[in-house]
């Protein structure tokens, strides 16, 4: 790590907690041997990513060089992680197919957005953010943990909800996913060079929750137990 | 300026409200997944205590219906038999003088009449266990295995483990129930498991009373017959019954071949009241 960077580390200190935080749940993973279970096989793949993104645009924001890019493929991949997660865990077999036709749509509205707002494809120093797929997100998540949480009440399937992974892992996601979906819409003028929107602390908002939803997801790994995993 | 302010505060509210939101959610889905699971726990134990109940009544009126036929057999089939008895030795006495064939003939029907009224002995016996309830569970399996063992090439052991020398009388429904069970179990055995040798175990201590029926026989996978459901009726009336004093049965197989099961019941402490005797057989419903 060069001078540039710890010099970054010292000036950004929440946002860089949120990526250096995402260690711990992918080391509880391994130890746990969470890996085991597919859902958490998704949620080790999607860390992993996330982790290499987030290094990825620690380096380039040390090197103020514009790193939206990065932050509009980790949306869409963060989607079609974190809502696969929900595809194995729903019982209803509609909700599981809804899951993969609006992945799917996501996907593909995300790709014609990026297109969209970013004629000039080549030109990385002017790339800007989603204006709606960043917002799009935030609600389907939302919704998807909130059905979750209707199936889990409906077919009262866990005993111990403070004791169930998954419930963290939904609970952590539900509070990020809450904390920025009004921010969302304001990313596309906020995350620019020029003409940009001042928002002051709230722009620290998603870094905040975003180490928050980590700890609860780490929580959650840690009371996975590979002993009791039954396939 | 103002205006960038504003919006830093509609924005600061509206995430704020959210969060709120989102706590709460959180917050209720655990309290009212937890409320809910009482309540189905609730329910559970009704319908378990109801099921419990309705085999309770049923087991009675199996018991109830097995006296009242016990009861018709001796009083009416067996009166009715020992009365022929008599009036046939008041004829042969008549018939004798007269010749030797119709002499013969009045023998015959003589000793049928009686292996008859053996047969209604044995029938009465069999449906009430007198013994039982006179004598107790160790004279009443005592009882059995003697009669099993007559005419059959099988050895049935008795063996009981008592803090006392004699084996403490327990409440009438535990008695009969073990005694049923033992029978059910010995009956399997020596029907379905081709054995030599039974033996048949009672632990006694101050907490539960444990019926080991082991045999030599071919013996079973009790957990191939949990899976395809393959109990019979036995089996499952040897469930139903330890469910109503809250027992538990396991099989295992046994050490040299055959198989094992153990039936457990936790001790009821007995009442003074003596049981009342079976004979002469009382008209009226039983209640164990």
């Amino acid at each position: 790590m060069t001078e540039i960077h710890v010099s970054y580390l010292f000036r950004q200190p929440i946002v860089c907690t949120a990526v250096f935080l995402t260690i711990i749940p992918i080391v509880l993973i391994f130890f746990r041997r969470a890996y085991i279970d597919r859902v958490f096989l998704i949620l080790l793949t999607f860390l992993l990513i996330k982790l290499v993104l987030d290094l990825t645009m620690f380096h380039y924001a040390a090197l103020k060089i514009n790193n939206i890019f990065f932050e509009n493929t980790s949306v869409i991949i963060r989607y079609c992680l974190l809502s696969s997660l929900f595809y194995l865990n729903l019982e209803t077999p509609f909700f599981k197919r809804s899951i993969i036709v609006v992945m799917l749509t996501f996907v593909l509205f995300a790709i014609w957005e990026i297109m969209e707002i970013n004629p000039d494809f080549s030109d990385f120093h002017n790339h800007r953010g989603f204006v709606y797929s960043s917002t799009i997100e935030c609600i389907l998540m939302i919704f998807w943990i909130l059905l979750y949480f209707y199936e889990t009440i409906r077919f009262l399937k866990i005993p111990s909800l403070l004791s169930y992974p998954f419930f963290w892992v939904c609970a952590g996601m539900l509070l990020y996913y809450c904390s920025i979906v009004f921010i969302a819409p304001f990313f596309y003028h906020t995350l620019k060079w020029e003409d940009w929107i001042d928002i002051g602390f709230l722009v620290y908002i998603p870094s905040i929750f975003e180490s928050i939803y980590l700890i609860f997801f780490s929580i959650g790994i840690w009371f996975f137990s590979a002993k009791n995993y039954a396939k | 300026m103002q205006n960038n302010d504003q919006l830093k505060l509609a924005l600061l509210i509206a995430t704020l409200a959210m969060l709120i939101m989102a706590f709460f959610v959180i917050m209720f889905v655990m309290y009212y997944q937890k409320k809910k699971f009482e309540e189905e726990k609730k329910i559970n134990e009704i319908e378990k205590t109801h099921s419990r109940r309705l085999l309770d009544t049923a087991l009675n009126s199996e018991e109830t219906e097995r006296r009242r036929i016990a009861q018709d057999l001796h009083d009416d089939i067996g009166t009715m038999l020992s009365l022929t008895k008599l009036s046939l030795n008041q004829l042969s006495k008549i018939v004798g003088e007269t010749g030797e064939k119709e002499d013969q003939i009045m023998r015959k029907t003589q000793s049928l009449v009686e292996e008859t009224i053996l047969h209604v002995r044995r029938i009465t016996r069999d449906l009430v266990p007198t013994t039982l309830e006179r004598f107790g569970l160790a004279e009443a399996i005592d009882e059995f295995i003697h009669k099993l063992e007559e005419g059959n090439n099988l050895i049935i052991s008795f063996k009981f483990n008592a803090e006392e020398q004699e084996l403490p009388r327990q409440g009438a429904k535990i008695e009969l129930t073990l005694y049923r069970i033992m029978q059910e179990l010995v009956n399997n055995a020596i029907k379905h498991a081709n054995c030599t040798k039974i033996e048949i175990n009672l632990d006694v201590n101050e907490q539960f009373i444990g019926l080991r029926v082991t045999d030599n026989g071919i013996g079973f996978d009790p957990d191939l017959i949990k899976v395809n459901n393959l109990a019979g009726l036995g089996l499952l009336g040897i469930e139903s019954r330890l469910a109503i004093v809250n027992g538990t049965v396991q099989y295992s197989k046994g050490g040299n071949g055959g198989s094992i099961a153990f039936a457990q019941i936790p001790v009821i402490v007995v009442t003074d009241s003596k049981p009342e005797p079976l004979h002469p057989f009382r008209r009226e419903r039983v209640n164990i």
